[in-house]
């Protein structure tokens, strides 16, 4: 008791209070914006955090991270621009239901599930930290290999498109992936002799231009009626919850532990976890028809994971000092700067330093409801105004991300590009969320492959050899099976076509 | 540009080839059997798996749909002109904005922009001014991001 009331001694100032209010802010306006990530907001974070103590430097960092996770919904549920590949899971649904006259629902949806999920990932990480994450260390190739396969089944079945279309996409982003020299031989590939593009595709610019950049195009030829947000001055964002969560208690744990145990997978990391966790949602779903035109449900399980991963990522960076994530890989120089080596040394040398972190996690989490709800009736007002005005505004915002990302006007290019494919694959019905995430998780997969085989010595049986891997092959194998099943079984039946195909383009 | 199902899966077929072609020029990690063609073998292998299946179940439901069908948009000339617009300025930045710096280029798109969109310039003119000086004071100045400058403008950083 005496260390937690050190620990409290330590968070509960003044100082260290504003900090993380004034970092919280700063974490809601840099996620809010199309381009501009968590990861950049932590690493414009670091230079000021040299000046303060340990708690209130990695309370900023803490704070801004799990703010601008969930304010890259914002721009998601508005204007179907996710901010972050996580929030790409479930913008259709978030998107529709803004359309529909529910962003406010949507949005309190994904604020809320996005702090249970961030509360529990965190009660994870207090309680049973070091246990988890010796179950994290014992995943090797085999089983990132079958993840991340998993992970990118999951973005072709839960496409409100065909899974025939859900596929193209996924191609197109796994192609884009190969491009560049980081590869396992470190060959250039389709790079044209561009130095350049010797670094590959980034995913940040190739993300704004297929969402964000077809999303004006598309606003200009379909002059589309803004969808219009409840201003009623009730408090719609969060009166809808408490029914979302007696409805779906176990979607919402779910969410939060697969989220959490995914997040404390070194390298997996929130985009995999808000993926899976909607395919899983909409798989054991009783109204998976729903799914992929504004249903909520979604958003409850794959918010909450979201979330969870965040929190979940923090295990392997505290326990072993191994990051699981950008952020945290930042977070780690951070804390050698202060002299809390992270290890399991850190919980015997500075227990009480330790304990303050916790609990910065949970006031991070608990500060992002009142915050949140300001930041969603802030940026509801965007869709008061008409798009002939805020879509050349977004065009610039867009641009300047893309430019940010490397100081280069090539981002620019890229983020032209990927817009003029983005706005033709949607005007062919092909999903643009699955590219994303074979762009992003692409190298991951063709890393741990080319890796697994090399170990196995080109023996495809390595990859059920150990038990974690065999179990995930085997469930990535059993996904991959049920629509074709489901096909076959319909043929037989007399259907004409398959139950993915029959269902009208979202 | 709306395409059926049968030319969506040729064009998948060709992208297919194209990537197996160009996959031949990648080589395997020394004294290994796998490398940088790997995943360009992969993808190229089931995108033309994935093309014939798609062509092959078009032929099988009767070709169904116009093999290419403009869509009604492109009929509508503020559409065509919107989108061109659009596109032409992300290029004029890419090409313009080192030389001429951020302020007035960025200023420049969204003038023509809001214009093209039907904006009325009373509107358009001062929303353009301070868009442009907000979007430079938050990268430029609060998040240092190095946006192209020109000394006309430099005392706004």
């Amino acid at each position: 008791m005496d260390i937690l009331a050190q620990a409290a001694g330590l968070v509960f100032q003044p100082y260290v209070l504003l900090v993380i209010f004034a970092s919280a802010c700063f974490g809601l306006f840099v996620g809010a914006i199309p381009g501009l990530t968590a990861t950049m907001a932590t690493a414009l974070l670091v230079p000021i955090t040299f000046f303060m103590d340990p708690v209130p430097a990695i309370a900023a960092i803490v704070t801004a991270t799990a703010m601008a996770i969930f304010a890259g919904d914002i721009p998601g549920a508005l204007l179907r621009m996710p901010g972050t590949p996580a929030s790409a899971a479930y913008v259709e649904d978030a998107y529709l239901m803004t359309q529909d006259g529910r962003g406010d629902e949507a949005l309190g949806a994904v604020l809320v599930f996005s702090a249970i999920g961030g509360i529990f990932g965190t009660i994870v990480l207090v309680t049973t930290a070091p246990a988890l994450a010796e179950i994290a260390l014992k995943f090797s190739s085999f089983e990132y290999f079958w993840l991340v396969l998993l992970g990118l089944s999951c973005a072709i079945f839960v496409s409100p498109s065909s899974v025939t279309r859900g596929m193209i996409a996924l191609l197109i982003g796994l192609f884009a992936a190969t491009i560049g020299i980081d590869n396992p031989a470190g060959q250039p590939r389709y790079t044209f002799g561009n130095v350049e593009l010797l670094a590959g595709v980034q995913f940040i610019p190739a993300m704004i231009g297929l969402f964000a950049v077809s999303e004006v195009l598309r606003s200009i030829v379909y002059s589309k009626e803004r969808p219009k947000i409840d201003r009623s001055g009730k408090h719609t964002v969060f009166k809808r919850q408490w029914t979302n969560i007696r409805r779906y208690p176990i979607q919402m744990l779910r969410g939060s532990a697969t989220g959490t145990a995914i997040g404390a997978l070194p390298g997996a990391g929130a985009d995999i976890a808000a993926w899976i966790s909607y395919a899983v949602s909409k798989q054991f779903s009783r109204q998976k028809e729903k799914f992929g035109r504004g249903h909520v449900e979604g958003l409850v399980e794959a918010g909450a994971s979201n979330n969870g991963a965040v929190s979940g990522a923090w295990i392997p960076a505290l326990v072993f000092g191994i990051p699981g994530d950008s952020i945290t890989a930042i977070v780690i120089g951070v804390l050698y700067v202060k002299g809390m080596n992270p290890g399991p040394t850190v919980f015997i040398n500075d227990p009480q330093l330790i304990y303050a972190v916790f609990m910065v996690f949970f006031l991070a989490n608990i500060i992002m409801l009142p915050l949140g709800w300001v930041a969603i009736k802030g940026a509801s007002t965007l869709l008061s105004i008409p798009n002939r005005v805020l879509m050349p505004v977004i065009l610039l915002f867009c641009i300047v991300g893309s430019f940010a990302i490397n100081n280069s006007v090539f981002g620019v290019l890229l983020m032209l590009i990927f817009g003029v494919l983005g706005f033709i694959m949607e005007e062919n019905d092909i999903p643009i969320a699955p590219a994303i995430l074979g762009l992003v998780l692409g190298p991951m997969l063709e890393q741990n492959f080319i890796t697994s085989m090399i170990k196995a010595d080109g023996s495809f049986l390595a990859f059920f050899e150990r038990p974690i891997a065999a179990g995930l092959g085997i469930f990535t194998i059993v996904v991959w099976s049920i629509p074709i099943i489901l096909y076959l079984r319909r043929r037989w039946a007399g259907s004409e076509a398959s139950p993915k195909e029959d269902l009208p383009q979202g | 540009m709306k395409f059926n199902d049968f030319v969506l899966g040729v064009l998948v077929l060709i992208g297919a080839a194209a990537i197996l072609v160009s996959a031949r020029n990648f080589s395997p990690i020394p004294g290994q059997a796998y490398g940088a063609e790997t995943m360009p073998n992969a993808i190229g292998i089931v995108a033309a798996g994935l093309g014939i299946f798609m062509m092959a179940k078009s032929a099988l439901m009767g070709f169904q749909g116009r093999a290419v069908a403009l869509a009604d948009w492109a009929k509508s000339p503020m559409a065509v002109v919107g989108v061109a617009m659009a596109l032409a300025l992300i290029g004029v930045y890419i090409v313009f904005s080192e030389r001429v710096g951020f302020v007035p280029i960025a200023f420049l798109i969204l003038l023509v922009f809001m214009l093209t969109l039907r904006t009325r310039i009373i509107v358009a003119v001062p929303v353009a001014i301070f868009a442009t000086i907000l979007v430079q004071q938050t990268f430029g100045r609060l998040l240092l991001v190095p946006l192209p400058r020109n000394d006309f403008l430099s005392f706004l950083w």
